[in-house]
C-alpha cells in the first residue's frame, strides 16, 4: 500500500512538473526604424521565438510607448525621449540593450531651403510632438533662428506623415527618420538638418525592459542580446542577405535605400566604457546595460 | 498488514481518485481564473489603449465633454469598467460618467496602480489602474490622468460562474467516474473474485472465461488444479475402495456397500444374497505357476465374474483368491441358482494364458439377508460357511447357507476350541493298542493313539477333532506333545518288562509344514534307544510336496527311527513310495482284513505280503477283530496284527496290565 502510495505522488509530482510553466513570453514593443532592423532579422530567423520573445511593431515610437504604459509589452525600443518619458509615467524601465545610435537617421525636411525658411512667414511643421523628433525639431529652429511663432506644428506619426503632399505654396518642415524620409523625399523634400550633421543632439535607440524582467530574466537577456550581436554582425556582413529578410519591415524600401539608411546610423551595441559614461547624462545608467 | 476487502480497497481507490481529482480541478479552476483575468486584462488593456490614443489625439483640439461619449461607450461595452475618472494636470476629476451609476451612487475611489502593473497584479484583488494622457498645445506637453475603476461585483460574478460550471462538472465527472469505475470494479473483479471464491469453495460449477487477464489465469488455474484433484481424488478413492489387481471393490469398499444395502434393506424389507467364492486349488497354482501367473488367473475371473453378473449387482475381492458377489435385486431364490450357475459355468469354461490352456473352478457359498444374517459380518460368515461346505461337497459347485451348515461349522468351531483347550490343560492322552506277533502271540509293539478327554463332553474320538487340528494348525503342537508323550512313555518303561515294546506314532501331513520338525523330532527323541520309535505315515502325507517331504522322511530314517506306511492298500498304494521311501513296515489297511475272506482281498493282502518280504518289509494287519481273520493272516505268514481281537487302545496302565497277562 506505501508503494502505491508513493508511486501515485511520483506520478502526480512527474505531471505536476510536466504542466509547469516554460520560460515566459517576453513581449517587444517596437517600431519602423533601420536601427531595429538586427530584431526584425533576428525575429524573422526564428531566433526570438527560440527565446521566447515576441515582436509587436507599431507605426510609430510613441505608440510602442503606448503599448508598454498599458503593460502590453515587457520590452519596448526607445530613443531617450520615449526612455524618459515612460520613466516618468511608469518608474519601471531601464535600458538593457543599446542598438544605434542615429547618424543622419533621423533629419529634417523641407521643401524650402533653410534660407527660404528663415524668411517665412508661416511654416508647417509636421512632427511626432511626443518623440525625439521635437528636440530635433526644436534644435534645428533655434540653430537656424527662425522664429517659432511662424511655426504652426502638427502633430502626426510617421505613417501620416509619410502621405504628406509637397504643396509648393506652403512652407513646410517635416521631422522624420528612416526609412519614412524616402517616400517624402520622392515627393521632393530635401532634407535640411539631420543628427548626422547637427553636433548639439545625440539620438540614442536602445531596447528596454522593465525591472522584473531584468531581475528575472538576464539569462535570456543577455541570449538575446548575443542574438542581436549576431544580426548586426549579418547586417554588416552580407546586407543584402539582411535586406531580404527586413525589407518588409521597413516599408519594402530598395536595397539601395536600404544601403543608405544602414549608413544612418552607427551600431552601439558594444559600447565602449567611454560611451557608456557619456550616455549617462540622458539617463541611461550603465548597471543595466548588457556589454 | 491487516487484510482488507476490495470493496473497500475500491471504495479507498475512489475517495484517493476523488480527492486527487479535486486537486486537479481545483488547479483547474485556478487556471480557469487565470485565463478570465488574462482575457479581461487583455481587453482592458486595448480599451485603455484605445482611450488613451484617442484622448491624446483629440484632448488638444476638444473640450473633454466633446468627447465623453467616447468613455461612456466604454463603460457599456467593456463590463469589466465600472468607473473612468478623468483627472487635470492638477489632479481635479474633469470628468466622470454618468450611466450605469444609479441615482446616489458614489462614484468609486481608492488607490490606483499605473495601468502598467497590470500584468504583475490581478483584476480580482485589484480596484483601479491609472495611466496618463499628455497631449501637446504647440510643443509643450499638457498631462491628464485617467484612472479606471474595476467592476469587482461583476469579476466575481463571472468567477462565481465559472466556480459554479467547475464544480458542477467535477461533481458530475466525479460521480460519473466513481459509478463507471465502482461499476467495472464490480463487473470485471468483484464478481470474477466472488465467482472464484465460491468456486475455490465448492470446486464446483467452474465460472466463464473472465475479461481480465490475472483473474481469468487464476481461474484457470483453479480449474486444472480441481481437475487433478479430482483425478487425485479418484485415484485415492479407488485406491482405498478398488482392489488394485483386478479392479474391483475391496473388502473396505464392500463392507460399506454392504452396511447401505442392510440399511436400505431394513427401510424397504429388501432382500439381496452374497455369493462367497474361493477358488478350488488356487494355492497349487499359484506354488506350481508363480504368483505373477495367479494374478493372471485372478484378473481373468474378475472379469469373467464382471461379464457374468448384471451391472447392479457389486462383484469384489476380498484378497487372495476370495471373490463375493453381492446380488441385489432377485425375485426369488431361483434367480440366485440361475447366476451362482452361471458363475460356476462361465468360471470352468477352459482359458488360455501365455499359450496354455487352462480350467479352473471355484466353490461358492450363499447367504440370504436378512435370513442368513442381519449385519455384514454374519453374512460373510455364513457365506464362507456355506462355501467350505460347498469345497467338503467336492468343489466346483455352489451351497446355500443352511441352519445344518452353520450347526456342523458351530461344532467345528467348538472343537477348535476344545483342542486349544485341551493342549493348554493337558486334555489329551495316549493310548496305545497292541501290535502283537502273529507267530508267537506276544505283545511286541503298540501304537500310540491320541485321546482328548474333555471334562464335559468326555472322551472325544480322533476322528472328531484330528482334521480340525490339521485345519486350524493345531495338529502341529499336538503332534509335538505327541512325539514327546509317546518318548516320555518308552523312557518310564525302558526299566520295565515293556523295555522292547516299539511305539509307534502317526505324523499328519499337515506336520511336514513345520520346518522345523526334523529337529523337533531329533531334539525330542534324543533321550531314547530310537529304534523302539517308530513313526507311522499315510499315502496322503506325501501327495503335496513330495520330494521337500521325501528329503525330511529320509532324514528321519538316518536318526535311526522306523517308519511304517499306514492304511497300506487304500489310495493309490503306488509301489513307488515303496522303491522311494525307506519304510520298514506295511501296515494292511483295515478295509482288506475285513474282507479277508473273500478270495480278492486275501488273494490282495497274500500279494502285499509277497511284496513286503520281497522288499524285506514287515507287515502289520489293521482293524483285526476275529479269530478267523488271525488264522488267515496266519496261514498267509503275516507277521503282526493290530485291532481288538487283542485289544482297543488302552491308557499306559491298561496297556501294561495287558502285556504283563499276555
Amino acid at each position: 500500500m506505501t508503494k502505491l502510495l508513493t508511486l501515485f505522488f511520483a506520478v502526480l509530482l512527474t505531471f505536476s512538473a510536466c504542466s509547469s510553466e516554460n520560460d515566459k513570453e517576453i513581449v517587444i514593443s517596437t517600431n519602423e526604424w533601420i536601427g531595429y532592423a538586427p530584431l526584425f532579422y533576428a525575429y524573422e530567423k526564428g531566433e526570438l521565438d527560440k527565446l521566447h520573445f515576441k515582436l509587436i511593431k507599431n507605426v510609430s515610437l510613441a505608440e510602442a510607448a503606448n503599448l508598454y504604459a498599458i503593460g502590453k509589452a515587457d520590452m519596448v525600443t526607445t530613443t531617450q525621449h520615449e526612455y524618459h518619458s515612460l520613466q516618468a509615467a511608469t518608474h519601471d524601465i531601464a535600458p538593457v540593450i543599446l542598438m544605434d545610435r542615429s547618424n543622419g537617421g533621423d533629419m529634417v525636411l523641407s521643401n524650402k531651403s533653410t534660407e527660404a525658411l528663415k524668411n517665412s512667414t508661416q511654416i508647417y511643421a509636421y512632427l511626432e510632438v511626443d518623440s525625439i523628433n521635437k528636440e530635433i525639431l526644436i534644435d534645428f529652429i533655434s540653430h537656424n533662428k527662425i522664429d517659432k511663432n511662424k511655426i504652426i506644428f502638427i502633430n502626426k506619426d510617421q505613417k501620416q506623415i509619410q502621405n504628406i503632399t509637397n504643396d509648393k505654396t506652403k512652407d513646410i518642415l517635416i521631422v522624420t527618420y528612416s526609412p519614412y524620409n524616402i517616400a517624402l523625399e520622392e515627393k521632393g523634400f530635401q532634407e535640411v538638418a539631420s543628427t548626422k550633421s547637427i553636433n548639439s543632439i545625440i539620438v540614442i535607440d536602445a531596447l528596454c525592459a522593465r525591472d522584473k524582467i531584468i531581475k528575472t530574466d538576464k539569462r535570456r537577456l543577455i541570449q538575446l542580446k548575443k542574438v542581436l550581436d549576431n544580426a548586426i554582425n549579418t547586417i554588416e556582413q552580407d546586407p543584402q542577405a539582411s535586406y531580404k529578410v527586413v525589407a518588409k519591415y521597413l516599408s519594402n524600401i530598395s536595397y539601395k535605400e536600404y544601403l543608405n539608411s544602414l549608413k544612418q546610423i552607427k551600431w552601439i551595441n558594444k559600447p565602449s566604457k567611454e560611451f557608456l559614461d557619456y550616455i549617462q547624462q540622458y539617463g541611461y545608467k550603465k548597471d543595466t546595460i548588457i556589454r | 498488514m491487516s487484510s482488507l476487502s476490495i470493496k473497500s480497497f475500491v471504495i479507498i481507490v475512489i475517495l484517493f481518485l476523488v480527492c486527487s481529482e479535486s486537486l486537479i480541478f481545483y488547479s483547474f479552476f485556478q487556471d480557469s481564473k487565470r485565463s478570465i483575468n488574462e482575457i479581461l486584462t487583455n481587453s482592458l488593456q486595448s480599451d485603455v489603449l484605445n482611450l488613451k490614443h484617442y484622448m491624446q489625439k483629440n484632448l488638444k483640439q476638444k473640450d473633454i465633454n466633446e468627447i465623453v461619449s467616447h468613455m461612456d461607450n466604454l463603460i457599456v461595452i467593456n463590463p469589466v469598467i465600472r468607473d473612468i475618472h478623468i483627472l487635470d494636470n492638477n489632479k481635479n476629476i474633469v470628468y466622470d460618467p454618468d450611466i450605469r451609476m444609479p441615482q446616489g451612487t458614489v462614484h468609486a475611489t481608492g488607490e490606483c496602480i499605473p495601468i502598467s502593473k497590470i500584468v504583475e497584479t490581478d483584476l480580482f484583488t485589484q480596484n483601479c489602474y491609472s495611466f496618463s494622457i499628455k497631449t501637446y498645445k504647440g510643443l509643450s506637453p499638457q498631462y491628464y490622468y485617467a484612472n479606471i475603476y474595476i467592476d469587482s461585483k461583476y469579476i466575481d460574478n463571472l468567477v462565481m460562474q465559472q466556480m459554479k460550471k467547475t464544480l458542477l462538472l467535477f461533481a458530475i465527472a466525479t460521480f460519473l467516474f466513481s459509478i463507471i469505475l465502482w461499476l467495472l470494479f464490480k463487473h470485471y473483479v468483484i464478481l470474477p473474485l466472488k465467482g472464484l471464491r465460491q468456486y475455490a469453495y465448492y470446486s464446483e460449477n467452474p465460472p466463464k472465461n473472465f475479461f481480465i487477464k490475472e483473474i481469468e489465469s487464476i481461474r484457470y488455474s483453479l480449474s486444472m488444479t480441481f481437475k487433478r484433484l479430482k483425478k487425485e481424488q479418484e485415484e485415492l478413492y479407488n485406491l482405498s475402495t478398488k482392489d488394485p489387481l483386478s479392479g474391483l471393490y475391496n473388502r473396505l469398499s464392500l463392507i460399506e456397500k454392504l452396511n447401505w444395502l442392510i440399511s436400505k434393506g431394513q427401510r424397504d424389507k429388501d432382500e439381496f444374497a452374497i455369493l462367497f467364492l474361493d477358488l478350488d486349488n488356487f494355492k497349487n497354482v499359484n506354488d506350481s505357476k508363480g504368483h505373477e501367473f495367479g494374478d493372471k488367473i485372478l484378473l481373468h475371473i474378475s472379469k469373467t465374474l464382471l461379464k457374468a453378473t448384471r451391472k447392479n449387482d457389486i462383484v469384489s475381492r476380498l484378497g487372495g483368491d476370495e471373490f463375493v458377489v453381492v446380488l441385489s435385486e432377485f425375485k426369488d431364490e431361483n434367480k440366485i441358482v440361475e447366476i451362482a450357475q452361471r458363475l460356476k459355468e462361465n468360471l470352468s469354461k477352459p482359458f488360455k494364458l501365455d499359450d496354455e490352456e487352462f480350467t479352473i473352478t471355484a466353490s461358492m457359498g450363499i447367504a440370504i439377508y436378512p435370513k442368513d444374517g442381519k449385519d455384514v459380518k454374519t453374512l460373510l460368515q455364513n457365506a464362507d460357511i456355506a462355501m467350505y461346505k460347498s469345497k467338503e461337497l467336492g468343489k466346483n459347485n455352489y451351497q446355500f447357507f443352511t441352519d445344518d451348515i452353520n450347526k456342523a461349522v458351530q461344532e467345528r468351531i467348538s472343537m477348535q476350541k476344545t483342542i486349544r483347550n485341551a493342549l493348554q490343560n493337558n486334555h489329551f492322552k495316549l493310548f496305545y493298542q497292541p501290535k502283537v506277533d502273529i507267530k508267537t502271540n506276544k505283545i511286541v509293539a503298540c501304537e500310540a493313539l491320541v485321546r482328548l478327554i474333555d471334562p464335559i463332553e468326555g472322551i472325544i474320538p480322533p476322528y472328531k477333532f484330528i482334521s480340525i487340528a490339521e485345519e486350524n494348525m493345531s495338529i502341529i503342537p499336538l503332534g509335538e506333545w505327541i512325539i514327546k508323550e509317546a518318548v516320555s512313555q518308552i523312557k518310564k518303561w525302558e526299566q520295565t518288562p515293556l523295555k522292547d515294546i516299539k511305539v509307534s506314532i502317526n505324523l499328519s501331513g499337515v506336520q511336514f509344514k513345520d520346518q522345523e520338525l526334523l529337529q523337533k523330532i531329533e531334539i525330542l527323541t534324543k533321550d531314547i534307544d530310537r529304534s523302539k520309535f517308530d513313526i507311522e505315515l499315510t499315502e496322503s502325507v506325501l501327495i503335496e510336496e513330495f520330494q521337500e517331504r521325501l528329503n525330511v522322511i529320509k532324514d528321519i530314517k538316518k536318526l535311526g527311527i522306523s517308519l511304517s506306511l499306514d492304511d497300506f492298500g487304500t489310495g493309490y498304494s503306488s509301489l513307488s513310495y515303496l522303491k522311494d521311501i525307506p519304510f520298514d513296515t506295511l501296515k494292511i489297511d483295515k478295509a482288506f482284513i475285513d474282507n479277508i475272506y473273500t478270495k480278492d482281498d486275501l488273494t490282495f493282502i497274500n500279494m502285499i505280503i509277497g511284496i513286503a518280504d520281497d522288499l524285506e518289509l514287515n507287515v502289520v494287519a489293521e482293524g483285526v477283530e476275529t479269530k478267523e481273520q488271525l488264522k488267515l493272516l496266519k496261514e498267509i505268514n503275516c507277521e503282526q496284527y493290530q485291532g481288538y481281537l487283542c485289544s482297543k487302545p488302552v491308557p499306559p496302565k491298561e496297556f501294561e496290565e495287558l502285556f504283563s497277562k499276555n
